[in-house]
């Protein structure tokens, strides 16, 4: 006579394995810490060297939330690091007492550099959401527009900007709060609101989010424009970060912002994924680069190395498709 | 074979139903560019009947019902709920009057749970902060248990939608459409993916909301279960009504007739 109650234990295939699966981001920080711990022991060689590591991500941070808004409900945007290098392009040039002085107050400047994001952003909105412009052709020619145009207005360097404008993105503690409450926030708002799961829905059937009342034109405009806001404010914080807006801000960030998307769980055919497990990705992806970087290794395999960790991601991504389908057929 | 019906005068005048009009549809018609999907199609529906509309693949059915959920605005024609003229521009503005639909394709979103499928859009919330109001997940958990356990269902609510049976994913499109106590129900092929016990279920189901003074439209391809649950049935062929009839007073061949030929001797 068994004493178990068989019908009461958890079903590995989707009580148990399934989670797992939507949750990879953890398990595999924990595996990759442990690694880099081994091989590269001097990253963690204090709590400044893991404070450098997030405050290095940070930029990068605001990118990611940006992205993953957007495949979340069922979009992409190609366009986020350009995004943030024109408008902190354009920012930095109004406040340069050197360049154009348009503007003193590194408030405005503030507000210049999320609306010049917000705009930009909700242009591919429009383009995507009222058009009907395929996403990945929106935003690709926005990539390259975007680009061209932050290098038509400076190819040097951008220097002597405001303090306190530069602060947020300079001061590692205040930086990283802010990507912090930027990613706690933007979590809680998708989950908690009825926007935010109808973002979820609109990524996981377009049709069926319409039969349910939801206006997806609209909405996709907010969702893009959301995510040029967050560009912008990734802007201000690689700004911050060096102080100066070099004429390669922004530049091929994005490869690393869908890896770290993508690593983190959130699903390239919209629908899924968690806010909080992106933030996961960034740390992964942080904590990479700062072990290559701190390992010595010369800037050209930097680049190499980070291509294969975003192969790394799509070759996970696959398996946990794979993975999900099997499970799901496996229950029908 | 003889049909039972010897008098059309009759039949029509059964067939005009007891009750308030419900639902009045006047002349509607809808094209899709060139393709003309419903024609000048004029009917009633009344209060708390079951109202089924039959008709054979591309006969008009679900672009005629779609127009009364608000997914389609119609070409020309008029809508009256209540007697009063409508215009839906959404199928949030036919919600709001109470005019709930179960698509044909079910119009789930397969990566969201079974409670979230049931409330989006429409969540219990608590707490407002200025514009937003926060969702109370547990009460939208609870209330979700509480329809489906109605339906006779042993379904999870946390369950994700695509981890679902065919059967299973249905009765959650039921559920979704009956949990705010819709004044009509439209079911577009509800029993079409089911076995025989689900459709039985939702047979029971349509039978106890009728009984509750709910108003119904049916639109099946299912002959039997058609003449077993409808108080009219109205066919339609090539875009137009042909005619609207009292299964208690017609054969099943003069149905049939209809939807194949648009005629009632099929000639």
């Amino acid at each position: 006579m068994s004493v178990i109650d068989t019908s009461r234990l958890p079903r590995l295939d989707d009580e148990v394995l399934l989670p797992v699966i939507d949750r990879m981001i953890w398990p595999l920080l924990a595996v990759v810490s442990l690694g880099v711990y081994v091989f590269v022991p001097q990253t963690f060689s204090n709590v400044r060297s893991v404070e450098l590591i997030l405050h290095g991500s940070v930029g990068l941070g605001f990118l990611v939330l940006a992205e993953s808004i957007c495949l979340i409900s069922g979009h992409f945007d190609l366009s986020v690091g350009s995004i943030a290098g024109l408008s902190a392009m354009v920012a930095g040039l109004a406040l340069s007492p050197q360049k154009w002085g348009l503007i003193g107050d590194p408030i405005l400047g503030v507000v210049l550099i999320l609306a010049v994001g917000t705009a930009a952003g909700a242009f591919n909105g429009v383009m995507v959401g009222r058009f009907g412009i395929n996403p990945f052709l929106q935003t690709l020619a926005t990539l390259i527009i975007f680009e061209g145009a932050k290098l038509t207005l400076s190819t040097v360097t951008v220097a002597t900007l405001p303090d306190a404008y530069v602060f947020p993105g300079n001061d590692s503690v205040t930086a990283i709060a802010l990507m912090l409450a930027a990613f706690l926030l933007v979590g809680f708002l998708m989950r908690y609101t009825g926007v935010g799961q109808a973002i979820y829905a609109l990524g996981s059937d377009d049709e069926a989010a319409r039969a349910v009342g939801i206006e997806t034109a609209r909405l996709t405009v907010a969702v893009y424009a959301i995510s040029g806001f967050l560009a912008g404010f990734g802007g201000l914080m690689l700004t911050g970060y060096s102080s100066v807006v070099p004429p390669d801000i922004g530049s091929g960030l994005v490869f690393q912002a869908f890896a770290a998307s993508v690593i983190g769980g959130i699903s390239l055919f919209g629908g899924r994924g968690k806010i909080t497990g992106a933030l996961g990705g960034v740390a992964l992806l942080g904590l990479i680069q700062a072990a290559l970087v701190i390992s010595g290794t010369p800037p050209e395999q930097i680049q190499l190395l980070n291509g294969l960790v975003l192969f790394v991601a799509i070759l996970l991504y696959n398996t946990q498709t794979r993975l999900r389908s099997r499970i799901l057929s496996t229950e029908a | 074979m003889a049909t039972t019906d010897t008098d059309p005068g009759a039949t029509d005048d059964a067939a005009d139903g007891t009750g308030d009009v419900k639902v009045r549809m006047d002349a509607i018609t809808k094209h899709f560019g060139r393709v003309v999907a419903t024609e000048d199609v004029s009917l009633t529906i009344r209060d708390g009947e079951i109202f089924a509309l039959v008709g054979d693949n591309g006969a008009g059915k679900s672009t005629l019902m779609n127009v009364l959920s608000g997914v389609y605005r119609p070409t020309s024609g008029q809508l009256y709920y209540e007697d009063r003229p409508v215009s839906f521009a959404n199928p949030s503005d036919a919600r709001e009057r109470g005019i709930e639909t179960v698509y044909q394709d079910l119009e789930l979103m397969d990566d969201l749970d079974v409670a979230t499928n049931v409330f989006m859009h429409r969540f219990p919330t608590r707490l407002s902060v200025g514009p937003l109001s926060l969702i109370d997940w547990d009460r939208t958990y609870e209330r979700a248990a509480q329809v489906l356990d109605d339906l006779g269902q042993e379904i999870d609510p946390k369950t994700e939608v695509a981890f679902l049976s065919g059967g299973q994913r249905q009765l959650v499109a039921i559920a979704r459409a009956i949990t705010f106590d819709p004044e009509v129900l439209i079911l577009d092929e509800p029993t079409s993916a089911l076995s025989f016990a689900g459709s039985e279920l939702v047979h029971e189901t349509m039978e106890r909301l009728s009984e509750e003074g709910h108003t119904q439209v049916i639109i099946s391809h299912d002959i039997a279960e058609v003449f077993r649950l409808a108080d009219r049935i109205g066919v339609m062929y090539r875009g137009g009504l042909v005619d609207v009839v009292d299964p208690a007073t017609t054969a099943r061949d003069t149905v049939e007739s209809l939807i194949r030929t648009g005629a009632r001797d099929g000639v």
